[in-house]
Parts: C-alpha cells; structure tokens; sequence
C-alpha cells in the first residue's frame, strides 16, 4: 500500500507538486495522468525516493520512505522514464545487477533471474550488449530490472513510449497481468491505455490533484450533455424545425453535406434524455430518412480535457465534497466557471487595448 | 557494497579505461626505469615511483574517476541506483574501492622491475613495501578527489579538468603561501621513497582521502534534496 500525504515538492521559488495526497491499496493498478510537466514523473521520483519531498510524508507498505528507506526500497520496482541502462553490460548482467543492488538473495538470484528474462521474453538477446538492442528490448530490458526480486509496489514511468503498437499491446497485457499480484502505478499520456488497464485514475495538472476515480466515473462525472449523431436525407429542409416539434432538444448543428446528398447533424439534449426512440418515430413523419443514428460517445480524453481546463482546479479535500453534491450543482458550478474565465479574457483583451492606446 | 564495487570493477574492463589507466602506468613508469635506473646503473626504486605519482597519477586518476557519477546522472542509471536499498555511502564506498583496486593491480604488476633489479643488485624489499604503500596513499586521495569532482558535475570533460587542475595547482600555488603544501599530495609522498613512514604525511593523505569521500556522500544525499 502506498500512502502520499500532503506532500509538496518546491524547486526554489517554483512549486511543482503542491499539497497532494492519496493512497494506492494492495493489487491496484492506478494510471496517473496530466500533461507535460504536471508533476507526475516528480511525483513517482519523491514515491521512488529518488528525491526528497519539501513537505509531507510518503508511506509504502507501513514504512517511511525517507525515515526508513531501506526496508520502504526493498519494496519498490521503478523504471525511470527515459529508461536508463548500463550501455556497456549484457541483458543478463545488467538483471543480475539489478538484483544484486535489490538485496535479492544470493542462492535464488540465478534462478529469479532467469526467470524474469523468461518472464519477458528476453532470452534471445539475454547474452548481447544493450548498447545493441532495439528501443523495445531495452525497455523490456528496464522493465525486468523493476520486476526483478518481486517487488510488492511497481512504479511504472511512460512503459509504452516509443514502443510500437504490438509491443504497445504486449507491455499492456503484462502489465494487466501484474496488476493481479503487485500494486501498479503508472504514468502516461496516452489515455486508451489508462482505459483499458487502470481501476482507478489520479489526474494531475500543475502540481494538484483534480480527480481520483475510476475511469467509468471519471467519463461519467464529465458528461453534461448527451450527444446523437445523425445522417439523414432531407429534401425540404425540415431540420431547422425539429427543435419546434421536439422540445427537449437544446441544439442542433449542421456538420456537413454528404457527397450522396445526405446531411450530418449532431443533437444534443439534457444528460438524461434519451432521444433515439423518439426521433426514430417523429423523423419518417417529416419525410426526414435515416440514413444513420447513433449515440456520441464521451471518452476519457474528453473528462482529461474537460477537467484539465477548469482552470479553477479545486483541490482533493473540496473535489471530494463536490462528488457529495448533486450533479447539477456541479454542472452550474462548473458554468460559473466557465463565466469567469470569459469574464476574465473580456478584461484582458480591455486591459490589451488600453495598453495599446497608450 | 560489494556488488556496486564488483560492477564498477568490471566496468572499468570492459571498457578500455582500466586497460589505458595501467598503460599509462606501465609507460611512464618504463621510461623512468629507463631514465635512472638503467642509464645510472642505480638500484634505488623509489625514485621510479616518485616519478610516476608526479606525473603518472594526473593522467590515470581523472580517467578513473572522471565517469563514476557524472555518466550515472547524465545516463539516468543515478536513477537505478539511488531509488535502490543501497545506501549512498555504500555506492560512493564500492566506486572508490574499485578505483583503488586499478591502483592495486597497476602496483602489483610494477613488481615485475624490482624482480628485474634484483637480477643485477640487491632490492631494499621494506623501502620498496613502503614506496609502493605511499603510493597507494597518494592514489587514494587522488581518487577521492577525483571522484568529488565527478559528482558535482554531469560533464565529464569539466570532471577530468577539475580533477587535475585540483592535482596540479598546489604545486604552483605553494610559491605564494606554504599553507598550500597540506593539500599537495606529491609533497606528502616525499619521505615514503626513502623508506620512512611519516605519521604526520600519513595522516594528512587519509585525511584528505576520508574528506573528500564524506563530501561526496553529503553532495549526493544533498541533492536528492533540492533537485
């Protein structure tokens, strides 16, 4: 179990992880997401201990990472994100180092390490320099280096970067299969990834937390409105006046004309409406065809985008209490939001003009 | 402690560093053998180490140590090595001892002239001993500081200079205050040659060594800190 209490990291003057705190329970496997220089390889460097934080505590499985690191250490398996190796040593060298430096036993070492190089299928190359190897070998050469010893907690820093799609799919897949016995915590971008292998997702964005959730809620949680996409044959325009025969529409928008002489729109109702039955029978009455007619899916790309642009981020302790509150306070809340943000470009663009005059 | 100075070791054999590091050994300590010992005829070895700790050691010491930690922290490998249950102490302690043990190897080979001597005149064997253990005294705080040059810096060209600028200028700089000649390792080597064991010249070689050894390991721990 990992447990991150208000820890704060500051580079001088310039904060780079502030006030964050969650924890990680036994066999999880937890995505941590955000855009570039958010703070998640800083944060995964504090857990590794690789550095210290300025304020708060980190704890895996009972033991302080900077008061007790050897035993908090011995727990973790870390692959750093530009996955560094020794250049000038053999796969199965560099393992059996890795080894030695976790304190894995001297008389099980031989076989672990075999094992591991078994594991992720590096017997081909276990006997050439990784100076020689493809990107996709070294890093499953640095990943076997964090598996090495079975570490109860693996920290995983961007595993799928630069890996290509069936490398993508194994690493994913091993790391689905790790999840089973190790707590997994990795960092990415890319957020299919996160989908398909994280029970729980932590979003991060300038040095804050702005959600822990499960992917399903995180999709959910950001979903104002329902969206039904729509392609239909209608020669005497009688699509403009839907919004007067069907009242629960809030919009409709034309997206493009079909070279087949057919028209796409996008309908957007209330999050709990469902519109397809409806249209289904109103539509032929209007001599309006239906070509197509499917539900637009929210993803977790838009919740990360939608989440990341909030730039009034609430912190942990008050996004836990807007979770309390109803789903319409938050969409006004979030409406609010929005106003401000406007509110504040109108004035900036003033202010811009003011400046300009003088 | 063990594996770290066991990986280093064979570091520095896979690579050619240890191999150049005992050949530059070997070179200057060939031509010195044949400058004085069989140009004069002398039996006297502790002149052909003198020699070599004056001009040997500013080459091999910044080969040795110029990589230990500024390859690390460039490569990232910093990163394996300090989020592992090894203590810093024992990382810096296993780096310096594989240096040392070059050192040792390149001693041990040095033998093979007195053997040669002894073919043609008798060796004073304890003079030898303790030439070879002055020697060694010098190399280690030669290392240490080398090693402290490495990791404050990612470069290891700026390591290599800084390393030898550290060597060299208190040759230089004892000409403006005599406080100088306490960090000159050469002057404090003077005396091992001729067979004497100074306390104070010992001493002041460990310290110096021990010195350098503890800065690195509180500029490591350190940094953990503010980076």
């Amino acid at each position: 179990m990992i447990e991150v209490k208000n820890v704060t990291k500051k580079y001088g003057t310039t904060i780079a992880v502030d006030n964050i705190s969650f924890t990680v329970n036994d066999g999880e496997v937890v995505g941590f997401l955000g855009p570039n220089g958010a703070g998640k390889s800083t944060t995964m460097n504090m857990i590794t201990g690789f550095i210290e934080p300025t304020k708060g505590q980190i704890i895996i499985n009972g033991n302080d990472i900077s008061k007790k690191p050897r035993k908090a250490k011995k727990e973790i398996g870390y692959m750093p994100e530009n996955v560094p190796l020794y250049y000038e040593l053999t796969t199965k060298e560099f393992i059996s180092y890795m080894a030695e430096l976790k304190m894995v036993k001297r008389n099980e070492r031989k076989q672990k390490v075999e094992e591991v190089i078994k594991e992720m299928g590096l017997e081909e190359v276990k006997n050439k320099l990784i100076r020689n190897l493809s990107r996709g070998y070294k890093q499953r050469v640095s990943l076997a280096g964090a598996l090495i010893g079975s570490p109860d907690v693996i920290i995983l820093d961007e595993p799928t970067v630069g890996l290509d799609p069936k490398q993508i799919t194994e690493i994913r897949n091993l790391i689905k299969e790790l999840g089973k016995k190790h707590t997994v915590i990795l960092s990415t971008h890319i957020l299919s990834e996160v989908s398909q292998i994280c029970e729980k997702v932590i979003i991060i964005n300038k040095g804050k937390i702005i959600a822990v959730d499960t992917p399903e809620n995180l999709e959910r949680m950001t979903k104002e409105q329902n969206g039904i996409s729509l392609i239909v044959e209608d020669p005497k325009n009688k699509m403009d006046k839907l919004k007067d025969k069907i009242k629960e529409i809030q919009n409709i928008e034309f997206i493009k004309d079909n070279e087949d002489g057919t028209k796409q729109y996008i309908i957007t109702t209330n999050s709990d409406i469902d519109l397809r039955k409806k249209l289904f029978e109103i539509l032929p009455k209007e001599e309006i065809v239906i070509f197509e007619l499917k539900k637009t899916e929210t993803t977790l790309e838009d919740a990360f985008i939608k989440l990341i642009d909030t730039t009034k981020q609430p912190s942990e302790e008050e996004n836990k209490k807007s979770k309390k509150k109803s789903k319409k306070q938050q969409t006004e809340e979030k409406t609010k939001n929005e106003n401000n943000n406007i509110n504040k470009e109108i004035k900036t663009v003033k202010e811009d003009k003011k400046e300009e005059k003088k | 402690m063990w594996s770290i100075y066991k990986k280093e070791l064979k570091t520095y054999f896979l690579s050619p560093i240890g191999y150049i590091a005992i050949g530059i050994f070997m070179i200057m300590y060939s031509i010195f053998f044949y400058l004085t010992t069989i140009t004069y005829g002398s039996v006297d070895t502790g002149n052909l180490y003198y020699a070599t700790a004056r001009y040997g050691l500013l080459l091999m010491i910044p080969l040795l140590t110029m990589r230990m930690f500024s390859e690390e922290r460039k490569s990232g490998t910093e990163q394996l090595l300090l989020t592992s249950p090894r203590s810093v102490t024992s990382i810096v302690l296993g780096k310096f001892f594989a240096a040392v043990t070059v050192i040792l190897i390149t001693l041990v080979l040095s033998i093979i002239y007195a053997v040669i001597i002894s073919f043609f005149g008798t060796v004073n064997v304890p003079t030898l001993l303790v030439t070879m253990l002055g020697f060694l005294l010098v190399a280690m705080a030669a290392i240490s500081i080398g090693m402290l040059a490495s990791s404050i810096t990612e470069n290891q060209i700026i390591a290599a200079i800084i390393t030898i600028i550290a060597l060299v200028a208190p040759w230089f700089l004892v000409d403006i205050s005599s406080i100088f000649t306490s960090i000159d390792l050469i002057d404090k080597f003077m005396k091992f040659p001729y067979g004497l064991i100074s306390i104070a010249d010992t001493v002041g070689l460990i310290s110096i060594t021990v010195m350098c050894i503890l800065i690195t390991i509180v500029l490591i721990k350190r940094r953990k800190a503010v980076k």
